[in-house]
């Protein structure tokens, strides 16, 4: 019985009362995680249809738009850009060669920057166009600048001819996919 | 956000209190089982010093996965172990359980009922691991996640802090039955809880741009007694502590919001040496209608950003549109806030337990003298043997669901002075989980001290699970 009770004393005493251990921790590891999701949203599309794009003058612009665009200058998004791109994609099925222009304005209504596009005269395959931004491209100051963009559309070729595709029209779509420092 | 449960892993946990249940020479088993066997003629907890316990655990990720000195970076880490491993019925979860005052006593003119009461403080969080938003924050909507539906319903929580006031009637029915009841007043601190949420957000190619956000939202935070601690925070007087203090107190003492519950539970012994016992616990609410603030985002809405067709927007478009859409999309899936009371379920637990006992003592134990001889059975009480062996099973209600354990025991009783159970648990926290405990009787002053885990406390960093439970009490069995 003696002997019992000291073994189970033993034990509980090693189970107990003996130190217990762990691996070295480095807490301050956590100070190291960096989260950088990338974030994609679409921005702005036009879609003109040649009748449109006809019945103006082929001396001015068919579109112009001017739109306040505060995506990138708000603080929380400024301070943890990190870098992206913004893509433009192109369909023109109308009979007319196409420009557009997007201008990237500042609060004082100063062009910052600026992005011109000539399509050729359709039909024709989707002209796509990728500007990145950050450490491999443009400074981030012109987006986080940017408090409006200006939006114009011209017409390069005539306003009489009509496309032979069905429902002849100049698309033009805008993504924009970037990285930000969540934490750092 | 999403690592906020992570630094909460050193305290994570489940509520089982397997070595407690059924070791009915410690009083508070009471506690975990109403009709346990009750054997004592009247017991005292020691004040704030009865009934200790706190348990953490972690069902998918340890301390030391994370923050091992190991030269890996903690980006690394964070991913494969957490972003990658991690599903969303993973938990970060913790219990803490403080008695400040419990008592017993048997009737003077019914000995066969024991009643006992008391008050302990209890607080309990668990947080699932909110996978798809986590992996909505770490990697974005873009890239490889185009066309990823993220699910919100991922985000479950719940918390709260209670203060418990109970009253049970422990009753020998006859020589093989006890069964016992006990009431619970409920004095919410406070409370929390984010469940059935629904909703996914997804980006994918779109019709009219080249990507289409779709966002479609049901859910709701709901919060009870978190505001007031907040606000005086907030205000900041210079006096916050005592404030806190205050209304903690009060919310204590049943300033706050109230609810009821009960604890039911039996033991049955099948044959002189087979005893079956089982339990329900919390089955009760609070309903919470003071200092309440719920948060709800309720909605759907897709957005392709600004789409202008020409010529039918010609005259429709202005300079703010960019604002029309962000607006368009808030009001499509409001963000609101309102203060509706609302019921919030105890988390219920149910025990049920199998024991064999055998090894009968030479010579009469510890209670054969018990001035009460309530569960002294025709002299061959289950007091008698030395050893008892069983298995047990623990069921949780949680957000998700039920979550089950199950328990073999051993059980070694030394003479008058010291009994210790010896526990092995496989539960969804770990499968190697063997525990001890140990009560020690000496004159009337007993301690017990139950700990989980043992093994993991070689690297208690890599341990997923951990709890201990101590407490002191006085315990007559006669007149003295």
């Amino acid at each position: 019985m003696r002997t019992t009770s000291s073994l189970c004393f033993a034990i509980l005493f090693c189970l107990f009362f003996f130190p217990s251990c762990s691996e070295e921790q480095d807490f301050d590891q956590f100070d190291d995680l960096s989260i950088t999701p990338a974030i994609a949203s679409s921005i702005f599309s036009v879609e003109a249809s040649e009748d449109f794009i006809n019945s103006v003058s082929t001396l001015s612009a068919f579109y112009t738009q001017t739109f306040v665009f505060e995506a990138f200058n708000e603080q929380f998004v400024a301070e943890r850009l990190l870098e992206g791109n913004i893509t433009y994609d192109f369909e023109n099925s109308t009979s007319k060669p196409i420009n557009i222009i997007i201008e990237f304005l500042d609060e004082g209504g100063n062009v910052l920057d600026f992005e011109s596009f000539d399509i050729a005269a359709g039909p024709g395959e989707m002209v796509s166009r990728t500007v990145d931004y950050g450490p491999n491209g443009k400074p981030l100051f012109l987006l986080t600048n940017t408090a409006n963009l200006r939006l114009t559309g011209r017409n390069l070729g005539d306003n009489t001819s009509v496309s032979t595709e069905p429902e002849a029209k100049f698309i033009m779509k805008s993504a924009a996919e970037f990285l930000f420092q969540l934490v750092e | 956000m999403v690592m906020i449960p992570l630094l909460g892993t050193v305290l994570l946990s489940a509520q089982n209190k397997q070595i407690l249940y059924d070791f009915y020479e410690i009083p508070q088993a009471l506690m975990v089982n109403p009709g346990a066997k009750a054997q004592e003629k009247w017991h005292v907890g020691l004040p704030a010093l009865s009934g200790i316990s706190v348990q953490a655990g972690a069902s998918g990720v340890s301390v030391n996965d994370l923050f091992a000195n190991d030269g890996i970076d903690f980006n690394v880490k964070v991913r494969e172990r957490v972003i990658n491993a991690l599903s969303e019925r993973d938990d970060f979860s913790s219990t803490s359980q403080i008695e400040l005052f419990n008592l017993g006593f048997r009737g003077k003119n019914r000995r066969e009922d024991y009643y006992s009461f008391g008050m302990y403080t209890e607080t309990d969080v668990i947080v699932y691991w909110p996978k798809d938003l986590a992996i909505l924050a770490f990697e974005g909507n873009g890239g490889a996640n185009i066309g990823r539906s993220f699910d919100l319903g991922h985000l479950n929580l719940r918390g709260e802090m209670v203060n418990v006031f109970h009253f049970g009637v422990n009753r020998k029915v006859n020589q093989e039955l006890t069964l016992g009841l006990r009431a619970k007043l409920y004095s919410g601190v406070f409370q929390f809880k984010s469940t059935n949420n629904s909703g996914r957000f997804r980006t994918v190619p779109g019709q009219e741009n080249t990507l289409e956000n779709s966002i479609d939202a049901d859910m709701q935070l709901q919060t009870a007694g978190v505001d007031g601690f907040l606000d005086i925070i907030d205000a900041d007087t210079g006096n916050t502590s005592s404030e806190i203090q205050d209304l903690f107190t009060r919310r204590l003492f049943l300033g706050g919001n109230l609810g009821l519950g009960f604890d039911a539970g039996f033991t049955y012994q099948l044959n002189p040496q087979t005893t079956v016992t089982g339990s329900i616990l919390d089955v009760g609410f609070i309903y919470n209608s003071k200092d309440i603030r719920n948060f709800t985002l309720r909605g759907s809405a897709s957005n392709e950003g600004i789409n202008v067709f020409l010529p039918e927007d010609i005259d429709n478009l202005g300079v703010d549109l960019w604002q029309e859409l962000v607006d368009e999309i808030e009001a499509a899936v409001p963000f609101e806030e309102n203060g509706q009371g609302y019921i919030s379920f105890r988390p219920i637990k149910i025990y049920g337990s199998i024991r064999y006992d055998f090894g009968e003592g030479s010579s009469k134990t510890s209670r054969i003298d018990c001035g009460c001889a309530i569960n002294v059975a025709r002299g061959n009480s289950g007091s008698y043997y030395r050893n008892s062996i069983g298995g047990q099973m623990f069921l949780l209600k949680r957000p998700l669901g039920i979550q089950p354990a199950l328990t073999g025991f051993y059980q070694r009783r030394l003479g008058k002075s010291l009994s210790i159970k010896t526990t092995y648990t496989v539960d969804k926290y770990s499968f190697s989980n063997v525990g001890l405990g140990i009560n020690l009787q000496a004159g009337p002053v007993n301690f017990y001290i139950l700990g989980d885990n043992l093994l993991s406390y070689q690297n208690i960093a890599d341990s997923r699970y951990a709890s201990l439970q101590f407490g002191f009490n006085i315990i007559s069995w006669n007149g003295n």
